[in-house]
């Protein structure tokens, strides 16, 4: 539709356009500051206020070269990668057998189907979770960060919703053929819902690679098998950099700790952020999927 | 919604009085795959469930959920009579409803102001950065609060300059909590929230908005008669969603930021029940806690899904 440009109009884009540029700019600025003061000079970097457009003081990369030779650092970011693997394979998979077991047609897809949404409605609350985790043996056992939080009702009925849309005709002669539903599902039906695996793949990457609460309660005194998020909860929250100083005895100050804390947290974020907007179109069409399902 | 659901979902043959005996010789394969999730959500879902007989009890761990002393209702009791019940309550409401609405209204506002750009080569770098503060842990998030917040930090600089508040941590002055929470809340979850009200633009008729400009219809009067009303399913199925979850403010920020200043204001449902339960190993009465908390939420979630679906013939389920 073509409209005519009525000098109303054309003031309202002008505000309009300024308004979404200044949303940009402060959806970025923050991060913008601190990828910045990680390569400041500390000294400069104390005495200068406000945000950073650019680096402060002489260029350094001493921050990231004692952040990524710390010991505990290290230990946080493979524990992490690991969680993140195997959590992800673990809710994938068993997301996948869920959502195509209750997409067949069997006489218990009714009260399974239930019994799985009332999950979603109703839960026992996190203490008696902690507890039967507890007792399960999960408390300081690595598999806490794993197991417990790695399938998702709603995600099941994502998946559930699109092994509905195939049509019964791609698999009726791979049946004939006499193939299992196993055989079914991973030769016919999982190249057609692979969008819908990804999207998946991507909130549970997400979620993981960034969950902090779990490992501290489960984890509280396992600092060997922290993830990363835990280290940089006690250098960013707690305030704590005990583990830095232990390790960089001979320069240790509260400067170089500033230039750390800014180190830790590009370290820790930037993964994560590189890849989003490449993954962008699948989390916007699971949040439809989700939206539409309600 | 619904309605939508059923149309496009294709029909399967159901083979009706098909016996039990049918079943299981046809289908045992298909039960087997299930299994696995089945025992999972019997563990980790519903043995948590019958945990909850823990509220009426003084639980002890090592005597187990058979052996503890069982109380009634004294840990609720507890829970209502305490000096700070009517406080961690509000502060609940307080956090979710200005979350809810402010977050709800600027994300409608984005929506309908990024569908009034029409080149894509800017609309679309917009979203991608809206999106992006989402993407932050919380552990970040509250490392930026944090900071920003200190006495010589970023924000506290602005408002001294710019407002001429007294300089201080922002985040010891229990006065200034909710706005805060709000406002990392709102600068996290913007771009991302509105993703879904932007994807139900697609269902706004072309042909009724061209008819209605040739009427003379101005873009105010088409946004609130004809882009509004098509975004209002998904508005109303998000607001049950939210309604739901009214008292499950997200623990995870609070906990990282908030301090014992300052728990006039920032003390909620859920991290009373992290402090009570998982730091003072009062485990029966913070079950019981989080059962008031699951059981109103419930309600809310039910109550409000019948109430659109009366009102607006709108509903989740």
């Amino acid at each position: 539709m073509i409209e005519k440009l009525t000098p109303s109009r054309v003031i309202f884009n002008i505000i309009n356009y300024s308004f979404m540029i200044i949303l940009c700019i402060v959806c970025i600025a923050p991060v913008w500051h601190i990828l910045m003061a990680s390569f400041s000079d500390p000294r400069t970097m104390m005495a200068t206020p406000g945000l950073f457009s650019w680096i402060v003081g002489k260029p350094t990369t001493e921050g990231y070269r004692i952040v990524l030779s710390n010991p505990s650092i290290l230990t946080g970011y493979r524990n992490t990668i690991i969680y993140v693997t195997l959590a992800t394979l673990l809710g994938i998979v068993l997301i996948t057998m869920a959502g195509f077991a209750l997409s067949r047609d069997t006489k218990l897809k009714k009260p399974l189907t239930l019994m799985l949404v009332f999950t979603m409605m109703f839960s026992g609350g996190l203490i008696p979770s902690y507890i039967v985790n507890m007792n399960l043996g999960l408390l300081g056992n690595p598999l806490a960060l794993i197991i417990p939080g790695s399938i998702n009702a709603f995600y099941i009925i994502i998946m559930k919703n699109s092994f509905d849309q195939i049509s019964p005709s791609f698999e009726e002669s791979a049946k004939l053929d006499g193939a299992g539903p196993l055989m079914i599902l991973v030769k016919i039906l999982m190249p057609l819902v692979k969008s819908t695996v990804a999207v998946i793949v991507m909130f549970l990457v997400v979620q993981h690679w960034n969950s902090w609460f779990p490992a501290s309660i489960y984890l509280t005194r396992r600092r060997d098998l922290w993830p990363l998020q835990m280290f940089m909860r006690e250098i960013l929250v707690q305030n704590d950099t005990k583990m830095i100083s232990a390790a960089e005895a001979a320069k240790a100050s509260s400067l170089v700790n500033n230039l750390v804390k800014h180190c830790v947290t590009v370290v820790g974020t930037l993964p994560i952020l590189c890849v989003y907007p490449f993954a962008q179109k699948y989390f916007v069409k699971g949040i439809v999927m989700g939206g539409v399902k309600g | 919604m619904k309605k939508a659901l059923t149309q496009t979902a294709p029909k399967k043959k159901i083979r009706s009085g098909r016996s039990w005996k049918n079943d299981i010789r046809m289908n045992w394969r298909i039960y087997l795959i299930y299994l696995p999730i089945f025992v999972y959500l019997i563990i980790f879902n519903y043995l948590p469930m019958f945990g909850i007989v823990m509220a009426f009890q003084d639980f002890k761990p090592a005597r187990g959920f058979l052996g503890s002393k069982w109380v009634g209702f004294a840990n609720f009791i507890e829970f209502f009579t305490k000096s700070d019940f009517t406080l961690i309550l509000r502060n609940t409401l307080v956090i979710s409803l200005l979350g809810l609405s402010v977050g709800m209204v600027s994300a409608i506002l984005f929506t309908l102001l990024i569908n009034e750009i029409k080149f894509t080569w800017f609309k679309k770098p917009v979203q991608t950065i809206s999106y992006m503060p989402h993407f932050i842990s919380a552990v970040v998030i509250a490392g930026m609060i944090i900071d920003f917040t200190s006495s010589n930090g970023i924000v506290t600089n602005f408002l001294v300059n710019v407002i001429g508040i007294e300089r201080e941590n922002l985040l010891t002055n229990p006065s200034y909590f909710w706005w805060i929470n709000l406002f990392s809340g709102l600068w996290q979850g913007l771009g991302y929230s509105s993703i879904i009200y932007i994807s139900a633009l697609g269902n706004v008729s072309q042909e009724l908005n061209e008819a209605a400009a040739i009427d003379g219809a101005n873009r105010l009067k088409r946004t609130w008669h004809i882009t509004l009303p098509a975004l209002r399913p998904t508005i109303v199925t998000m607001l049950i969603l939210s309604i739901g979850q009214l008292l499950n403010v997200g623990s995870d920020k609070i906990l990282l930021i908030y301090n014992p200043t300052i728990y006039s204001t920032a003390d909620v449902i859920s991290t009373h029940v992290v402090r009570m339960g998982l730091e003072r190993m009062q485990y029966g009465y913070s079950a019981a806690v989080g059962l008031f908390n699951s059981v109103v939420g419930t309600i809310l979630l039910l109550g409000s899904n019948y109430i659109s679906r009366k009102l607006a013939d709108t509903s989740i389920f």
